[in-house]
């Protein structure tokens, strides 16, 4: 903030006059983002204190703000563009649960659903998982990774609900299988494993339904716990994995382009025989 | 604070470049205090304020431009939309309809717009507005003219 001031008065002693200033601050843009609908562009700090005077305003919860150069309806400030990816800051939803951002995990989830289907197909035999009866340990980390899948596939912290909905569908499916005999096919097993969980998802994940069922699978499949199931994933994603760390402070994202479809496999590993 | 400062500081390199590119707006900010301005504005032509020239107090609050400036008249004028005792304005972008994109330069093009058109239907003047409202705009006009004389211009002999 006080460097940007710094660097405010000193672009207007040096008369350096910029040909597209901030509406708000009329200094040069600093951490350019522009508003959803309109795509008027403005400081990111500057729309976004803006927005906060906008919200701040109304009793009620706000979910758009006008423009303040066209009074366009917008939801949202993008922004922390990098070429390939760009981030959302909600209106209301910033205001009102005391800042949602997605956090480095959640944005390195988010990018796993850019990558082909099968991208780690070869390290995570979903097969083996149903074949060889794995579903009948429960997996104790699963909880944890559907928080944090939900949470990044709909940018929202409080997904408890849909959570807990989504996990008593899979543990009724394997208790279910507990008790009857295990005459069914592990493919038909599998099947109606994924239609489940799809009819469970749907409503709220929508188009990201299905992928979102294959990479349950394979958190599943792998039996690592979050961490060591991170670590395997961001290898092949070609992020340099220090760990999970949960940055929040709603800035600049370190968070390198990765170039989806790098990496094509070949299906036969995961094949049925 | 410091935004708003550095924001004025902009903003009075502009009027210093603009000055002679909007003859009806003079702007000037005091000397110990970027948060103090004055301005000085022509009357619009074709209205009862033609020739006159208006002077304009600007109160800057340090939340500035997420809050709009306060503006009042600091000459006399017969509006609707203008106390006739204090100078205050009624102008919604001065209020609700603030947006960070104004300038203190394009406020005074508003106010410049707000004589030129009177919304009879919110006064601050009640004498003035009831006389729009009653259609007698040769009253409205031979009232506002009179100030204007009496106040905005530069007495004669």
């Amino acid at each position: 903030m006080k460097q940007e001031e710094e660097e405010l008065i000193h672009n207007t002693t040096s008369s350096s006059e910029d040909s597209n200033p901030c509406p708000i601050c009329l200094g040069p843009i600093v951490q350019d983002s522009y508003l959803d609908k309109c795509l008027h562009k403005f400081c990111y700090n500057c729309i976004v204190h803006w927005t906060k005077v906008v919200t701040s305003k109304h009793s009620y919860k706000l979910s758009s703000v006008k423009c303040p150069l066209c009074k366009m309806e917008n939801f949202s400030v993008i922004h922390g563009f990098d070429g390939s990816s760009f981030q959302h800051y909600y209106i209301n939803q910033n205001f009102e649960n005391g800042g949602f951002i997605l956090t480095k995990a959640h944005k390195y989830r988010l990018q796993c659903y850019y990558t082909e289907p099968g991208f780690v197909g070869d390290i995570f035999k979903v097969s083996r998982y149903w074949k060889s009866f794995k579903y009948l340990q429960p997996n104790c980390w699963l909880q944890s990774w559907l928080k944090r899948e939900i949470q990044a596939l709909i940018q929202e912290e409080d997904v408890e609900v849909i959570m807990h909905h989504i996990l008593g569908v899979i543990n009724s499916f394997m208790r279910r299988n507990d008790q009857y005999s295990r005459s069914r096919t592990p493919e038909a097993k599998e099947e109606e494993f994924q239609a489940l969980i799809s009819d469970a998802a749907r409503p709220f994940l929508a188009a990201r339904t299905e992928r979102f069922v294959n990479e349950m699978e394979l958190f599943l499949a792998s039996g690592l716990n979050i961490e060591a199931y991170d670590a395997v994933y961001k290898q092949r994603l070609g992020w340099s994995a220090p760990g999970v760390t949960s940055e929040t402070t709603g800035g600049l994202s370190e968070q390198r382009p990765i170039i989806p479809y790098l990496y094509i496999f070949d299906e036969d590993s995961d094949g049925t025989d | 604070m410091q935004a708003s400062r550095a924001r004025l500081f902009k903003e009075y390199k502009e009027v210093q470049r603009e000055k002679v590119a909007d003859p009806d707006i003079q702007l000037a900010c005091d000397d110990t205090n970027i948060f103090k301005w004055t301005a000085l504005i022509k009357g619009p032509s074709e209205t009862p304020y033609e020739g006159g020239v208006f002077q304009l107090a600007f109160a800057v609050p340090e939340q500035y431009p997420l809050q709009p400036p306060q503006v009042r008249f600091l000459t006399k004028i017969f509006h609707p939309n203008v106390h006739f005792k204090t100078g205050e304005i009624c102008l919604d972008i001065l209020k609700n309809a603030w947006s960070p994109a104004w300038t203190l330069q394009s406020v005074c093009r508003a106010i410049i717009a707000l004589m030129a058109h009177p919304e009879p239907d919110s006064p601050l003047n009640c004498d003035s507005g009831n006389l729009l409202r009653s259609g007698d705009i040769r009253g409205f006009h031979s009232m506002a003219r009179m100030y204007t004389r009496l106040a905005a211009m530069p007495k004669k002999g």
